[in-house]
């Protein structure tokens, strides 16, 4: 069983064993030390402790202080005592001593008192209902209008829209006017090609030249037949 | 189990040795002291009888050490006859519940003679600075 400790003592992470304490919920790592059984180490063999250092005077004057203090501590211990068994039997906290008359009078007392509180605390507690009801009150009042408000851009907003797509309308392309649409479109035909040089010059057009001539003719003519297929 | 209540939830022999004594709470480096009433033969850690007090060893941002004492619960267990360990008998010298305790001389003093020390020691460097 022995061996069998000290091999489990050997395995790191083990702590509860390390710290000798299994069944107790504190674990103290920092003190742990090894176990009872083991001996003194073979480097601290002949290691003779340091004594305490401590001086004739101070010796004579500690013995005169303790020998004052346990006096001294005797009589207060016997004051205390004394004191402890004068108030056991003075106390009334573990015997009754009161009639069923005065037990009923005390609770009354009790009651009275506890309803005087509870009145005051009622009273309170009116005044800050109150209070909190009408800021309540307040605060949905001032919601109410504002979502009023917002409603009310809301369809500000969406007639706003309205008007803007009916004025657009008049410009779209019906079934009416496809085949005039059609016809404008083929008689301006736009040309969005450019061409850019080094230094920046814009070229509008398919076909301009870097002088800003025209295109020659057949690309001229290639043009056309492309835009109308 | 790792807490038990202040009140106190320690079983124990009406005739048993009590003490009153600190249970160190707190965590590494920031210790904390209940001043507890329990079994003398008990592990500081179990389950107490009765708690009488607090004591924080480390000096707060006003330079104090707080200590709190249910006086009167303890005026009642050293009259039933508890002992003290001596840490808890230094710090009721010094709350004034019972006489100042020896230790608390002993250590006033080797202050003083280490402050002297090296008052001293400062004092002779500088004779040497100035030389």
């Amino acid at each position: 069983m022995l061996r069998a400790s000290c091999q489990l003592l050997s395995q790191p992470g083990v702590s509860a064993v390390k710290t000798g304490s299994t069944n107790f919920a504190l674990e103290f790592v920092r003190w742990r030390r090894k176990p009872r059984w083991l001996p003194v180490a073979k480097s601290k063999k002949f290691r003779v402790p340091e004594r305490k250092k401590q001086t004739e005077e101070e010796r004579v004057e500690l013995l005169r202080l303790h020998n004052i203090y346990k006096t001294q501590l005797r009589s207060v211990r016997q004051y205390l005592r004394e004191e402890t068994v004068r108030q056991q039997e003075t106390s009334t906290i573990d015997h009754i001593v009161f009639t069923p008359e005065q037990e009923e009078a005390a609770f009354q007392r009790c009651l009275e008192e506890n309803a005087a509180w509870n009145a005051t605390i009622a009273a309170e507690r009116e005044v800050r209902l109150k209070r909190e009801r009408e800021e309540k009150k307040a605060y949905v009042q001032e919601r109410l209008e504002a979502a009023l408000i917002r409603e009310e851009e809301r369809k500000e907003q969406a007639n706003e829209k309205v008007r803007r797509e009916k004025e657009l309308a008049k410009t779209f392309i019906s079934r009416e006017n496809l085949d005039v649409a059609i016809e404008t479109a083929l008689a301006n035909p736009v040309d969005y090609n450019f061409s850019i040089d080094l230094g920046g010059n814009i070229y509008r057009g398919r076909g301009t030249l870097p002088g800003g001539s025209e295109p020659p003719a057949e690309a001229q003519q290639q043009q056309k037949q492309a835009a109308s297929n | 189990m790792s807490l038990s209540p202040a009140s106190g939830i320690g079983r124990f022999y009406k005739h048993s040795a009590k003490i009153i004594r600190f249970v160190r709470l707190g965590c590494t480096n920031r210790p904390f002291y209940h001043i507890v009433v329990m079994e003398r033969r008990k592990n500081q850690h179990q389950p107490v009888i009765e708690q009488v007090g607090t004591y924080d060893p480390l000096p707060n941002e006003h330079n104090e050490r707080l200590v709190a004492l249910n006086t009167e619960r303890i005026r009642y267990w050293l009259g039933k006859g508890a002992h003290m360990s001596t840490p808890a008998a230094e710090l009721l010298g010094i709350s004034g519940i019972l006489p100042i305790h020896p230790r608390t001389y002993m250590t006033a003093w080797r202050n003083r003679q280490a402050a002297n020390a090296d008052q001293q020691r400062q004092e002779n460097a500088e004779g040497v600075a100035t030389q």
